[in-house]
């Protein structure tokens, strides 16, 4: 069997998301000086020898990082190791926004200092497999040892399910993971000539973000009215109907008439060389612009780690403490996770983050967890300067998860969009301050 | 040697479980505080709000705080985000909420407000001072809070609520302050948000 290296391996991992961009532009730490320039030689054997009890986390995103955190606020005593191949954490809420030129990816990125204040220790690797028996992670050939494992990998892509695209998805651009992807989409945007077509596919549920892409089209639909007026945006969606606040986008989508929705049309094929995306059931698009957002399962870590189920997709966890039900001692949250009557979102990710850090807190102190449920604030801008709200709350009921209510606004309005604001000041310091 | 070096090693270990690894009670050991986390998404780790549009809840009077969730539950503040959250509040315990909130030391609010509009809201405030006090710290015992050091967009957003009745409708205690917002143009709302929002 011909050995991988470990660049190489850490490119199809951890990595591979980046499709074939060759990560330029910003947000370069993830393929730069991160992950594969960050140790001079690759490590065998004890990375680092444990001495006292140790929780390692996987994924320095709004899941990991808050976990992270939470767990050293909980009990300093516990050393704390996060392993995130990034430098950089950009936030995907607010990202549509950079494609419309409403907000800036530098707004969005911040470093990790704030976690390393809290004495989170963080190596900018990616793990490459967890053996569970051992409670053991491993990165390459090296290992750390961990008393608990918190697992919170986000999200990687099915690319087997949508033909013509290659196994990493090369040359399609998802903008799904905030970073140099959304650079270039907006800049394919930008350049699109005036009567161009730009289409958009919405992967079947369950997806990150179920706003996600249709508040996307809101941004890319005002964008194409203010300045290239003859161009339409195509949307083809495997879902028979918008997924999420239907009634308030539906209503958001008035003002732009160079929106063309289709639903209930999975994609399925993509022509590359052609520029045709063709969907199970109706006419096949030639597009200018392609954004592809395809359907998705759990991190790969977590199919390595065999904590999904028998569909290979997500990760099922106990609703009280988020430790999987197939690995004890290891802990899964974000949008890994399945079971849980939550969407798959950042606030959600940051809610499971806190409550898990704090069950792991209490099982390696020999307490009982205490019965916390997560909530869910989920803002969507329809235009420049309004946005749309809805939220949900939950309690626990018999050891699950159980919505209490969920309310939306009443309509879209710039007060929203101010609150949004608030919003992501509060949490992005939640999960990284 | 060796030997010995792993046994003492082994022992120290040993020795730092059975202590339970720290003395002094941490930021999150209270009940109230693990009932209270969801909150600091929006309103900051121990309710130290860093957002212009969500107050600071540390150090909150506790029957200020139960009045509130009390009226966002029942629709009478209207309000999609909180309305969820406070059913979400009584659900887990309203009464320790509120004391863990009760407890955290508030600090003002890290958003700046413009020297001029202060000036402006200051002179804007001659009436306000008979409730909320010459320093704007309120009066507990009425259930007057303390605006000080609030974000100036929470701030605003309130008085809006206020002058359209939409806060508390028919509520008593608040019927001076609605007829006083009555009164006042729009535009000044928004110096005196920073008026109160730079009080320390």
């Amino acid at each position: 069997m011909k050995r991988m290296s470990r660049r190489e391996f850490l490119r199809t991992s951890a990595l591979g998301s980046l499709g074939g961009l060759g990560g330029v532009g910003l947000g370069l730490g993830a393929l730069g000086a991160g992950a594969l320039g960050g140790c001079a030689t690759p490590m065998k054997g004890d990375i680092a020898r444990k001495s006292g009890r140790r929780v390692v986390v996987i994924g320095g995103g709004w899941g990991g990082a808050t976990a992270a955190k939470y767990v050293r606020l909980g009990d300093p005593s516990i050393e704390v190791i996060l392993l995130e191949p990034s430098r950089e954490f950009v936030s995907c809420p607010f990202s549509n926004l950079v494609l419309s030129g409403v907000e800036s990816i530098q707004a969005l990125t911040h470093g990790y200092d704030g976690l390393r204040r809290h004495g989170v220790k963080i190596r900018h690797e990616a793990a490459t497999a967890i053996e569970p028996d051992r409670k053991r992670v491993r990165i390459g050939e090296g290992y750390l040892e961990y008393d608990r494992l918190v697992v919170s990998p986000g999200v990687d892509f099915q690319w087997e399910r949508v033909p013509g695209t290659g196994p990493m998805g090369e040359g399609i651009l998802h903008a799904w993971k905030a970073g140099p992807q959304t650079v270039e989409l907006a800049r394919r945007l930008q350049a699109m000539p005036d009567g161009g077509v730009f289409v958009l596919t919405v992967p079947p549920v369950a997806y990150r973000c179920p706003p996600g892409p249709y508040e996307r089209i809101c941004q890319v639909a005002w964008y194409l009215k203010t300045r290239k007026p003859r161009a339409k945006l195509i949307v083809l969606d495997a879902n028979k109907d918008i997924v999420s606040k239907a009634g308030l986008f539906k209503a958001a989508w008035k003002a732009y008439p160079n929106i063309d929705y289709r639903p209930a049309s999975n994609v399925e094929k993509v022509d590359l060389a052609t520029r045709e995306v063709t969907p199970e059931i109706g006419d096949q698009v030639t597009y200018d612009v392609l954004n592809l957002i395809p359907p998705q399962r759990a991190g790969q870590i977590a199919v390595q780690a065999d904590l999904v189920g028998a569909d290979k997709r997500w990760c099922e966890v106990d609703h009280v403490t988020y430790e999987s039900v197939k690995h004890k001692g290891i802990h899964v949250v974000g949008d890994a996770t399945i079971g849980l009557p939550v969407p798959k979102s950042g606030n959600i990710a940051n809610a499971m983050g806190k409550i898990a850090a704090v069950a792991v807190v209490h099982l390696l102190n020999g307490k009982q967890p205490p019965q916390l449920a997560p909530g869910n604030t989920c803002y969507s801008w329809v235009s420049n300067t309004e946005a749309i709200a809805v939220v949900n709350s939950y309690k626990i009921e018999n050891g699950k998860v159980v919505q209490i209510e969920q309310k939306l606004t009443p309509k879209q309005s710039v007060e929203v969009a101010r609150n949004s604001i608030g919003w992501r000041s509060s949490i992005w310091s939640d999960v990284l301050a | 040697m060796v030997r010995l070096g792993r046994l003492l090693a082994g022992c120290a270990a040993v020795t730092l479980v059975l202590a339970g690894g720290r003395a002094a009670a941490g930021p999150l050991d209270t009940p109230g505080a693990a009932k209270a986390l969801v909150c600091s998404a929006c309103h900051g780790f121990a309710g130290q709000s860093p957002s212009d549009t969500m107050p600071i809840i540390a150090g909150m009077l506790p029957e200020y705080f139960k009045k509130a969730i009390r009226d966002y539950a029942g629709g009478k503040r209207p309000s999609p985000e909180m309305e969820p959250y406070s059913k979400m509040v009584l659900q887990f315990g309203l009464d320790e909420i509120a004391q863990y909130f009760a407890d955290q030391k508030r600090q003002p609010t890290s958003i700046k407000v413009d020297p001029a509009v202060v000036a402006r809201g200051k002179a804007a405030s001659t009436q306000c001072v008979i409730c909320h006090g010459p320093d704007g710290k309120g009066d507990p015992a009425r259930g007057i809070p303390d605006l000080r050091g609030q974000p100036p967009a929470y701030l605003r957003s309130q008085m809006v609520l206020f002058k359209a009745d939409q806060r508390s409708p028919g509520d008593d205690a608040l019927k001076a302050l609605k007829a006083l917002f009555k009164t006042l143009p729009d535009e000044m709302f928004a110096d005196l948000a920073a008026y109160y929002s730079s009080l320390r």
